[in-house]
């Protein structure tokens, strides 16, 4: 015949197990503080937005879908050193719209408008493509859907356009909803890095 | 008239004919021979696709051309080589403020133009390698808009320069003194008439007619205008590996279109319909069959 367990053995039992959890807890704590912060970051040559050699694809927006935020902590960024400021950039314009009375395309790409065209110095009224032009992303308004990054990878455009992840945006999620639906794996826990941090 | 790919020469791989890691430039003699440059080699080929020279040059080679004495030119990184027939090296022309991306040659007469992608110009030299003035890099943007890294350029009989200017969507025309004589083209991403894209076309070449070829990228193609910009032929969109760019063009005595697929390192062959012959009609790699 078995034992009834007391009141004071259920409350041992329970206290132990308080105490191993809360000690578990503080053993992952301090292993990830001993260790190299992480965060999530996108690995631009896994990601098939960016990544070089793929090419005819349709673009992937699982970055602005998937975010459980309802503005993705996904933002493009544009790298000023390898743009080429082009009087019609594909990842401003979409190139295949028809052509206005300008001679440029009629419809912009970004769903969000979140891309801003600026002439570089005055514009020669005779030839406005005798000019290079600024392009800014608009991070209030882009969502990181990705269709400029496409429309900007080589051969087609630069590549001076990639996704990055806003670390003071993101909520840091340990199973991210992004990362599980990204079907290239380029959604990943990196260490953190300057570079990172401020692209 | 319809154009068709007839023949594929060389190709990526280790054999003498094949290139390693890149096929840049290309040109044609009077005699229809071949003459590819890449890695650190220039390789000839005969009309038929066989290889009959080879030569190693002192850089990457980036552009050839080929004088009527068959003196061979070739533009590398911050300088000039010219060859002989034979391949042997006659001159070294060093300028590196001057040929620091020398991506396409051309000969008239006594001049020599080098397309310096570097500083977006055209360098204009005599055949002693002297320089003497620049073309294209005085205007309002400092030289020729090539967001995609090339300039090319050909020269036709009458000392006109043809040049793509791939940021405007145009081919501009030039005298040798510079002075701009007359352009055509304009965007358009679907109307096949237009140059689409961020930055087309890329290079360019002229066929026995007078009739301007060109080639594209995003996606590869090539296109044959007049000389007014009335877009003739469209051809070459699914001979390509799609991610080529700045593929180099040029054309034979007979209107035979070649151009470089920088991917696959190999020169694909077009003939007008009524310019193929019994030895070219299937297309083939060399010696392979299709």
């Amino acid at each position: 015949m078995s034992e009834q367990p007391t009141r004071r053995d259920v409350l041992g039992h329970a206290v132990r197990g308080t105490v191993l959890i809360g000690l578990g807890g503080l053993a992952a704590y301090l292993g990830r503080r001993a260790g190299p912060e992480t965060v999530w970051q996108i690995d631009c040559d896994r990601c098939v937005n960016s990544r070089a050699g793929a090419v005819g694809v349709d673009v992937c927006e699982r970055c602005a879908t998937e975010c459980v935020l309802p503005l993705s902590a996904v933002r493009a960024v544009n790298d000023y050193a390898k743009c080429g400021r082009c009087y019609i950039c594909p990842a401003y314009f979409d190139i295949k719209s028809a052509v206005n009375a300008q001679g440029l395309p009629s419809q912009k790409l970004c769903p969000r408008d979140a891309i801003d065209r600026k002439p570089i110095g005055w514009v020669d009224p005779d030839d406005p493509a005798n000019n290079y032009y600024e392009y800014v992303i608009d991070e209030r308004r882009c969502n990181g859907c990705g269709r400029c990054v496409l429309a900007c990878k080589e051969p087609a455009g630069l590549g001076s356009i990639r996704l990055v992840v806003r670390y003071d945006l993101c909520l840091d999620c340990n199973r991210c909803s992004v990362a599980q639906a990204c079907p290239d794996d380029a959604y990943l826990r990196k260490p953190l890095t300057s570079g990172e941090a401020t692209a | 008239m319809p154009y068709q790919r007839v023949r594929l020469i060389s190709g990526r791989g280790p054999a003498a004919s094949q290139f390693a890691d890149a096929l840049r430039g290309l040109a044609v003699d009077a005699a229809d021979r071949i003459y590819a440059v890449g890695d650190s080699a220039v390789k000839v080929f005969s009309p038929e696709g066989e290889l009959v020279g080879l030569w190693q040059t002192e850089r990457a080679g980036w552009a050839i051309a080929v004088a009527k004495d068959r003196t061979v030119f070739v533009g590398q990184t911050d300088q000039a080589q010219l060859f002989d027939p034979a391949g042997h090296l006659t001159q070294t022309w060093k300028d590196p403020q001057r040929l620091g991306l020398p991506t396409a040659v051309g000969l008239c007469g006594e001049h020599v133009l080098v397309a310096d992608a570097k500083d977006r110009c055209i360098r204009c030299y005599d055949l002693d390698g002297r320089f003497r003035h620049s073309i294209g890099g005085a205007g309002r943007m400092r030289g020729f808009l090539i967001p995609n890294g090339h300039l090319d350029l050909t020269v036709d009989a009458d000392g006109v320069l043809h040049v793509p200017n791939p940021g405007k969507h145009r081919v501009e025309r030039y005298d040798l003194s510079g002075r701009l004589l007359g352009q055509f083209g304009r965007f358009d991403g679907t109307d096949p008439a237009g140059f689409s894209g961020c930055c087309n076309p890329t290079n360019i070449a002229l066929l026995p007619s007078g009739q301007v070829v060109v080639t594209e990228k995003a996606p590869p193609r090539i296109k044959v205008y007049e000389a007014d910009g009335r877009l003739l032929e469209l051809f070459g969109q699914d001979d390509f590996d799609p991610r080529c760019k700045n593929m180099d063009v040029a054309a034979d005595s007979r209107g035979r279109v070649y151009v470089v697929d920088t991917i696959r390192l190999h020169i694909c062959v077009f003939a007008p319909a009524e310019a193929q012959d019994a030895t070219s009609r299937p297309a083939t790699r060399e010696g392979q069959p299709r």
